[in-house]
């Protein structure tokens, strides 16, 4: 704990300390969303292949997020959609649980609810339909290509 | 005011508003972290994070605090496996680059990562 003079400034110390947790994720995000932006996934040889995708030659479900995200730094939501639904749709999930992560923080309340068990056997289930569906002929609208 | 006879007896009190399991503060189920995984590589890791997270609110919702708490820990060392694989890979990749082998077949014209 570093000294600070003033009691006020004492008091504060605490919850200032817990902020720089979700303060730096955001910060840590920011950069890799503006790394992902600039440096365009679309070309060969910027990023690594998805291991899965190299050693199977199917698609994961994480494949083609980096487009997805590359798309959404630009502002391009269909194209991020058509690269990656899933993880436009975790993207926002992310976001609503960073903001609910601040508030906790902020007014110290610990987190007193957990989503019904359903909800993630839905999650789940929906993953893995995902990761077999964008592999089938037929579900284009699924697959990063 | 209305004339449904005598008032009814009040309802038993409920053991906590709103979840009927375990009450307190629940363990984190670290779904953020298991759907990154999920979407950044590690896909096995990503799988059986998100597996331990739905345990967590499960056991929880169920009154198993003890069980949810050891969902809680598997699923936190399920997602600092999958960074460290994740970190493995981008180390070994940097190297590839650094060596200059890095461009031997990743051309494949897009790259689906």
């Amino acid at each position: 704990m570093p000294v600070l003079s003033g009691s006020a400034a004492t008091a504060l110390t605490g919850s200032r300390r817990a902020l720089l947790r979700p303060l730096g994720a955001a910060a840590v995000a920011l950069v890799g969303v503006g790394y992902v932006g600039a440096v365009d996934p679309n070309l060969a040889g910027h990023y690594p292949t998805c291991p899965f995708l190299a050693i199977t030659g199917w698609y994961c479900p994480g494949c083609g997020s980096l487009r997805a995200i590359h798309a959404l730094a630009h502002g391009d939501l269909m194209t991020a959609l058509a690269r990656n639904p899933f993880a436009v749709v975790a993207g926002a999930y992310i976001l609503v649980a960073w903001v609910l992560w601040l508030d906790r923080t902020v007014t110290g309340r610990p987190r007193r609810w957990l989503a019904p068990p359903w909800v993630l056997y839905g999650v789940l289930t929906a993953i893995l339909m995902f990761w077999v569906l964008r592999n089938l002929p037929g579900w284009t609208w699924l697959s990063p290509a | 005011m209305s004339d449904y006879g005598s008032t009814p007896p009040p309802p038993p009190p409920l053991p906590s508003y709103g979840i009927p399991g375990a009450q307190g503060t629940p363990p984190p189920n670290y779904l953020v972290w298991a759907i990154l995984t999920t979407i950044f590589c590690c896909l096995p890791l990503g799988i059986a994070s998100i597996v331990f997270s739905t345990q967590v609110n499960s056991k929880w919702s169920l009154g198993d605090i003890a069980g949810a708490q050891d969902a809680s820990v598997k699923a936190k060392k399920f997602a600092i496996w999958a960074a460290i694989a994740w970190a493995i890979i981008a180390v070994l990749y940097g190297i590839a680059i650094a060596v200059g082998l890095a461009n031997f077949n990743f051309n494949t014209g897009t790259s689906s990562y």
